[in-house]
Formats: structure tokens, sequence, C-alpha cells
């Protein structure tokens, strides 16, 4: 700061000099309005720039000289003699106050509070007021502990707020800042697509905030966008009223029946909300002078049988639902479709609410594993942490059933042949503990579940002599290092050297990833040698019902799960017939793709227009193409028996609402399978 | 990508503390003596953000404002002016004149980035 202080002196007795100049000017030509504009801006940029580097009193002064100018430049005030004499004896102050030595000599202050004097004087009122509200607003700042406190905030952006270069989203991601707010976005000003001015604003916002923050510090926020936007920030209760459930959900259920909540509905709400708390607070004091305990419950047991028929009856609920909406369709019934419409949207809702019961935490899970590596670290005598993250992320619980067994075996294999013996960990200068960490997230509608160690790592060279000796790959073919890993994965394939009780007995990977797949899941490896492990398990959130994509090739419908669909394109068919490497350019980017007819060995299409599935595959794009998309539906997953068990590419079938059947693919094995030119 | 910021003050000591703090918040940074000067920078580099003075010699801040907002990669660029509490009219002018927000002085960094935050990211 001492740095720029010094450039800030510098600066301002440059600036100081030319006032002199200019001064003495316009003591020749006292009318002259281009010299006192020049006059007032210097004093404007010194009592800016002064205030900055902590020069107060040339603040202050200066502050007050350019009102003296403001006003002179305005016509208020004549310049006069006076006023250029007490200017120029400011130039000398001026100077000396730029010289922090002088602040301490008295002699000193006494000439610059009798120059202050004499400025002051050359003003008369206007000033008086505008100081008076300076000191209000100290006031302000300084009452600013408060409680939690609950605020409407209305915000319709002036529709043309894009053009002052605001972005209204960073406004609202600043009231998140400030507290828990309750975002309800409002597009139902967005008029037809031919209709959209893309430069124009039609979105607004209406928020419920809960913060201890006041109201100014809520305001300061649109305080760039107040002029030309509508913002109505009130007040709305002295307490947290997110935290009131029956707030919360009655506000979210106008909002999605009225698109617009308004104030007054707010208001009402929240009273309704607070009558019902006080009303709750009194019957408990009632029971509890009556001597009854509280008897509200907030979880029940409930016997997982239940559970299992409740899911099936949803399953049932939602494939009527299909048969319905086609009914509907079909059939133009007034008043029908509506009803249809609710249905749908209502069971829905119940499919999702069922879901949300059957998810339990993997936490329940992981104490076993923890026993686990803690006894076998024991047995092997090495020194190994178990760590885990992510133990609140939730799973189906049959998943969680059929998980169990394969993460076991994965651990185990980690704990014998991943964590080397302390002593080669000390040689290999890793820290002698050894760690196996594990750590489950949510990935859209997958859950993933990485299993890793900081032990030795797999020796690639040794897998590919194992894989050619034992005849699975050929000697002199060339593989990635990724290809060599998943070699693993394949029947009969075990590496360790020598077999010990815990695992290596030949029964290894291959095992896991079957017992994964039939949960719908997918595992992949990750090595470096001398560094560790990592496995990742991608499973779905459920096993029953799934959000898909609703397709038909040649009379066939078949449904892709919603989650792995990227985009939807409609393409020229002579672009994918007449093409050698499977290419297609879409968006600018190159997407390869497998034209499903030709996969599944059916005869070329004829259409003009053939519809583009684009797919994340890995890290990838790939693109299906398919002969028409129907849209979404929601698909109640039936196994396909027993005779089907080993085919790939679909996961299941699912009843259509005409009763007919479509199969559910499983767009990575598929296009795992299409990409495969050779199998092992 | 960092973002780049241009900053528009005649004053020499204010250009470095606004470039200090704000390299300091990992932006980058371009200083510009006046609204002539700035125009040069927006010929060609690429620019998310401008902060400018009003006061300038040359070309002021409400002039250069204008100007940017007549050029069509710039037109909807945030920018942000620096100014004095007592200057409410001149806040009015900028905002017509196309200006996105303001930054009144004396400022702590604190206070530059809270300004900042409100108009990008």
């Amino acid at each position: 700061m001492d740095n720029f202080k010094k450039k800030f002196i510098e600066e301002a007795t440059d600036l100081i000099e030319g006032l002199e100049k200019n001064l003495l000017a316009l003591e020749q030509n006292p009318e002259d309005p281009g010299l006192i504009q020049q006059v007032f801006r210097v004093m404007h940029t010194l009592k800016g720039n002064s205030s900055m580097f902590g020069f107060d009193l040339i603040d202050h002064y200066t502050h007050d000289l350019e009102t003296v100018y403001d006003l002179v430049r305005n016509k208020k005030l004549k310049l006069t003699r006076e006023v250029l004499d007490v200017t120029l004896s400011s130039v000398d102050h001026l100077k000396l106050l730029l010289d922090e030595n002088n602040y301490n000599d008295p002699d000193f202050l006494t000439l610059h509070n009798a120059l202050v004097s004499r400025v002051s004087k050359l003003i008369k009122v206007e000033t008086v007021s505008e100081n008076s509200n300076e000191s209000d607003q100290g006031k302000v700042s300084i009452q600013e502990i408060q409680e939690e406190k609950t605020f409407f905030i209305r915000f319709i952006p002036s529709i043309g707020i894009f053009k002052n270069g605001t972005n209204p989203l960073y406004l609202i991601d600043e009231i998140h800042s400030l507290g828990n707010a309750k975002v309800f976005v409002h597009l139902n000003k967005i008029p037809l697509l031919n209709e959209i001015d893309p430069l124009l604003c039609y979105t607004y916002w209406e928020i419920i905030l809960v913060t201890n923050h006041n109201y100014a510090d809520i305001s300061d926020i649109f305080i760039f966008v107040e002029g030309e936007s509508t913002i109505q920030i009130q007040s709305i209760a002295e307490d947290n009223l997110l935290d009131d459930d029956y707030f919360v959900s009655e506000i979210t259920r106008i909002a999605k029946i009225q698109k617009d909540i308004g104030l007054a509905t707010v208001q009402k709400i929240a009273e309704d909300a607070k009558k019902r708390f006080l009303q709750s607070k009194a019957a408990t004091i009632k029971r509890d002078k009556v001597g009854l305990k509280d008897t509200s419950i907030s979880s029940i047991r409930v016997s997982s049988e239940k559970l299992d028929s409740l899911m099936n009856l949803v399953s049932e609920l939602v494939t009527t639902q299909a048969r319905l909406s086609l009914f509907a369709e079909q059939n133009n019934i007034p008043g029908l479709t509506g009803i249809s419409e609710n249905v749908q949207k209502l069971s829905r809702q119940l499919r999702d609410t069922a879901f949300s019961i059957v998810l339990i935490p993997i936490e329940n899970m992981l104490t076993r594993f923890q026993r686990l590596v803690r006894d076998l670290s024991n047995e092997l005598k090495k020194d190994v942490v178990f760590v885990t993250e992510g133990a609140d992320t939730e799973l189906d619980k049959t998943i969680i059933e059929s998980l169990s067994d394969p993460l076991m075996h994965i651990i185990r294999n980690s704990l014998d042949h991943g964590i080397e013996e302390a002593q080669e960990r000390i040689k290999r200068g890793k820290p002698k503990q050894g760690k196996i960490s594990l750590k489950a997230f949510y990935s859209g509608a997958n859950v993933h579940i990485l299993i890793s160690d900081d032990g030795a790592g797999i020796d690639t060279d040794i897998i590919r002599e194992k894989a050619v000796s034992k005849g699975i790959i050929p000697p002199d073919k060339k593989f990635t290092k990724k290809e060599i890993l998943d070699l693993v994965f394949i029947p009969g394939f075990s590496t360790a050297k020598k077999v010990t009780d815990v695992s290596g007995r030949g029964v290894g990977m291959d095992v896991v990833k079957r017992k994964i797949a039939d949960i719908r899941g997918e595992v992949e490896i990750e090595s470096e040698l001398g560094v560790g492990t990592t496995i990742t398990i991608k499973l779905p959130l459920t096993l029953s019902i799934i959000d898909g994509l609703l397709i038909k090739v040649e009379e066939t419908h078949y449904v892709i799960p919603l989650s792995s669909v990227d985009k939807i394109f409609a393409v020229e068919r002579k672009k994918i017939y007449e093409t050698f490497n499977n290419v297609l350019v879409l968006e600018g980017r190159q997407v390869s793709f497998f034209n499903i007819r030709r996969e599944f060995g059916l005869p070329d299409g004829v259409q003009d227009i053939e519809q583009v599935i684009v797919i994340n595959y890995e890290e990838n794009r790939v693109g299906l193409i398919v002969d028409t998309v129907i849209g979404e539906y929601q698909a109640v997953l039936k196994p396909l028996g027993k005779h089907y068990k080993k085919q790939e590419m679909v996961s299941g079938a699912t009843i259509l609402g005409d009763g007919s059947i479509a199969l559910v693919l499983d767009t990575n094995k598929i296009i795992k399978l299409f990409s495969k030119i050779e199998n092992y | 990508m960092a973002r780049t910021i241009l900053i528009v003050d005649d004053s020499e000591s204010i250009r470095e503390v606004v470039s200090f703090t704000l390299e300091n918040e990992g932006y980058n940074v371009l200083v510009a003596v006046d609204g002539k000067d700035a125009l040069k920078y927006l010929d060609g580099k690429s620019i998310d953000l401008i902060i400018t003075d009003l006061h300038m010699p040359e070309m002021d801040g409400i002039e250069l404002i204008k100007e940017v907002r007549k050029m069509p990669t710039y037109q909807r660029i945030p920018i942000l002016f620096l100014t004095t509490e007592s200057q409410t009219s001149r806040k009015m002018e900028a905002k017509d004149a196309g200006a996105t927000g303001w930054i009144i002085k004396p400022f702590v960094p604190a206070k530059l980035i809270a300004a900042l935050n409100k108009v990008i990211r």
C-alpha cells in the first residue's frame, strides 16, 4: 500500500500544480465555463483518490471545495475574489496536507481548521442535509446483528436488461449468498417461439429468502437495476419460514399451479403457517399438561415385503397409465385428455415417492467392510486404514443387497494383492500405513462407487504375458492399457503368483463383473503400477422403472434410457448411407454412429430423414440411427426370462400402452458390442 | 480461462490499486488512460468487463460507454464506472448511456469484488 501511496502523492502534486495554473487563468477569465469545469474535475479526482489512500483530511477538505465549484458551475454561487482567494490558499494548503508529518503540528491544524471554516462559509444550505444523511447511514450499519428473518422478493427485470450488460442470474446467485433461498423461476411471459426476441429478457423470479441480513443488504443486490426493473422486497416473517414444512409445500404447490405467486398469496400462506404452528404448539402444551408424551413419529419400520408390493403396484399403475394415455390420444373425448395427463403426473409423483422410500444409504453395509479390513489386515500383518466418503449416498435396497458381495471381493483383492507389506512400502517411499478408500457419489441418474488403494498397482506386462500363455490373446497383437486391464474380467483369469487364503483362487473379477451386470451396473478398472488401483462401479439408481426414450426401428419399439441420451438430430438419409467411415458432423463436431438397422441385420431404411440419437458413451458421443423417435416414456422394466439371460444388448422389456412389448436397450453395451470388430 | 478486465482511468494510482486488486483475484488486467486509449484495446482484444472512470480528459467515461455500446462485439459487455457518493445525477446519465453498474469511491478491495460479482463470474 505504501507504494500506492507514494504514487498517489506524486500524482496529487501534479494535479495541484495544474490546479494552481487553472486558478490563475480563471482569475483573468472568471466566466470561462471550461476552466471552472476543469477546476471542479481536479477537486473531484483529488477527493475520490485521497479517500482511497487514507488521506481523510484531504478527502473532507476537497469535498467542500468540490461543492463550492459545483455551485459555481451551476451558477448558484458567483466566483468572487473571496472564493478565488480561499481556493488559492487551499492549493498551498493541499500541498502541505500531502505530507503526513505535518499532521502532528498543532499550528498546522489550527490553520487547517481556519481554512475549513472559511470554505464552509462559502457553502450555505445544501451540504447540511447531506451530512445528516451520512451520519444516518453510519447508524444503519451498526445494528447488523440480527435474527433470521424471511423475506419475499419479486424481481421482474426490465425487458431490455441484457442491453446494459447485466446478467440477472448473477443477482439471483447473490441472493443465495445472503442465506437460504427458495427461488421460483417464472417462464410464463415467454412468448411463442416465432415471436421471441432473444435479446430480450422475459423471465422473472420470485424468491423466498431466509437471512440474517437486513432489507438494505437485499436491496443493495439490485442496486444496479433498481431504476428500470420491478423489485419488490417484503419481510414476511420474523423467523425462518423455509423450516416450516407446511409453508414450503404449500408455496411450491401454488407456484406449480399458478405460475405466479404474488405477495398477497405469500403473506396468506405465511400467516396460515404461523397459525398452524401456534395451533400445534398449543396442542403440544395441552398434551403435556394432560401428561401424554408427544406421539408424533418421525419414522416407522415397514417390512420390506410391503415395500416390494408397493413397488409392484406402482409399476402396474405406470403401465396402466400408459394405456390410459394411449386411449385418450386415440379417442378424442373432451375432458379425457386432461384427466389422463393428470393421472400421468400423479403416477410420476407416486413413482418418485415410492422410489425414495426404498432407497437406503450405503452406510448400512459399510460397517461390514470396516470390520473386514480390520480383521484381514491383522491376519495378513498389514497396516491398512479404510476410509469412506459419501456414505449417505442412497441406492435401491435390492441393489445394495446384491452389491455387498462384489464389493467385499474387491476390497479383499486390494488388501491381499494391492497393498504391499510394510517394509516394501517403506522401500518405495510410501507411508507405512496402506489406505483403501471407498467413495460413493451421484452422477446423473447413476451412482458411482470408487474403491481405490494406494498399493502396488497392476503390472500390465504380467497380465499380458499370462493372457498370451493362456491363449486368450494372440502374442503379436497390440492392445491399449485399458484393454489389457479389462482382461482381468475374463473368466478364469487370476494373476496372483501365489494363492492365498483370502483371494486368488481363480474365482475373480469375472464374478464381480457378472454380479454387477446383473443389477445393470458396470465395472471399470484403472491402475498405475506402483501407485495404486481404482475400481469404479457405476450403478443405476433403481432397478424397476426408468425414464426412457421410446423409439421405433422397422415396426419394432425400443426404449433407450433417457439418462444416456444427449441430443437428437434429424439427418438426411444420404448422409448416413453414403458414407464410408460412419462419421457425421453434428454441431461442428464429428460423431461416429451406428445404424441400428444394419447392426440388427435389417434392410436399409427408405425414409428421407433419419433420426440420430446421440448417446454419451464413456467420454465420447456416439450416434445411433433409428427410424422414429416417439417420445419420453416411463418404462417398467420386466426381466426377459431365463433363455435370454446371456444376451447383453437388452436389459429388459416393458409393456407399452397398447399391450405390445418394447425392448429396453442397454446403450453402453450395444455400443461396446457394435464397436468390437473382433472379440477376444 | 481467466477473465480479462479493462481498466480506464486517467489516475495512475487508481489504475494501479484496481489492477493490483484484480490481478490478486486472478483476472487479466489491461489498462487505458482515457476513453480514446480504451477504444484501441476494444479493437480486437477479447475483453470480459470494462471498469471506467467518468471524468477523464480526451474522451470521458460516458462517451466511452456510448461508443462501446455501438460496437457489435461489445454491445452487451458489462461496464462498471467509478464514481463518488455525491454524483447521483451522473450515475443516471451513465446508466442511460448503457453502463451496467458502478463502484463508489472510496472503495476497499472487498467492495470492488462485490460489485464485480454482480456482473461477471
